[in-house]
């Protein structure tokens, strides 16, 4: 099972691209994606618990299952700033 | 109309597209870049498909909601400059409450599900900044 990985602001600076490919079998979870990328960029392990996720352009919740050609985002909270 | 653009945000247009005979109040919201200790401009990332189905969706409950008859989002992309428009709002209802309370409800959702991050451009390394 092959997903794109998109990857934005920090998350991506950290990882170096905002683009990946990622390959695991399937049944994987956007969370066993998110604890192999912490894998292999210890970087992003301080950001994991403001990680916001989604899965093919909706919000999605850390045990959701993927597909192949699923697109996953993984986001820093949006931008915020005083109402 | 929901857009994403790196160019400036043509605010009369914006004001135009939103504009009916049924309508008897728009109301237009700009966010501007805040010229904060050191900021030169801001930098704006989106992750474009799914923001312009957040913008999308939110116009749409803002329709739901509040009763407004049209609303109009724009959000720039890329760098802007001090003073410049980083994001217009517009919304028309037959009267100003609702178009005011939609926009400024809208303008919220903007900043809480809209995969928009904006990055400061102080020197040569931008920063995140909340």
């Amino acid at each position: 099972m092959r997903v794109r990985v998109r990857l934005f602001a920090a998350y991506r600076e950290i990882v170096g691209r905002g683009d990946v490919r990622w390959t695991g079998n399937a049944g994987t979870t956007v969370d066993a994606l998110v604890e192999d990328l912490i894998r292999r960029h210890p970087r992003l392990a301080g950001h994991r618990d403001s990680m916001i996720l989604a899965v093919n352009h909706e919000f999605a919740p850390p045990d959701a299952v993927l597909r192949d050609g699923d697109e996953v985002a993984i986001m820093p909270p949006v931008s915020g700033g005083r109402p | 109309m929901i857009r994403i653009q790196r160019g400036p945000i043509d605010v009369a247009a914006v004001v135009d597209s939103v504009r009916r005979d049924d309508a008897g109040a728009i109301v237009l919201f700009l966010g501007t870049v805040r010229a904060d200790a050191g900021v030169r401009a801001l930098d704006y990332e989106v992750y474009r498909p799914m923001a312009l189905r957040k913008l999308t969706d939110l116009a749409e409950r803002a329709q739901a909601k509040f009763g407004v008859l049209g609303m109009t989002i724009v959000h720039r992309l890329g760098r802007v400059a001090l003073g410049r428009d980083s994001v217009a709002i517009a919304c028309a209802s037959a009267h100003r409450r609702e178009a005011f309370a939609a926009a400024a409800w809208a303008m919220d959702e903007v900043k809480r599900i809209v995969p928009i991050w904006k990055a400061e451009a102080a020197g040569a390394r931008p920063k995140p900044r909340r």
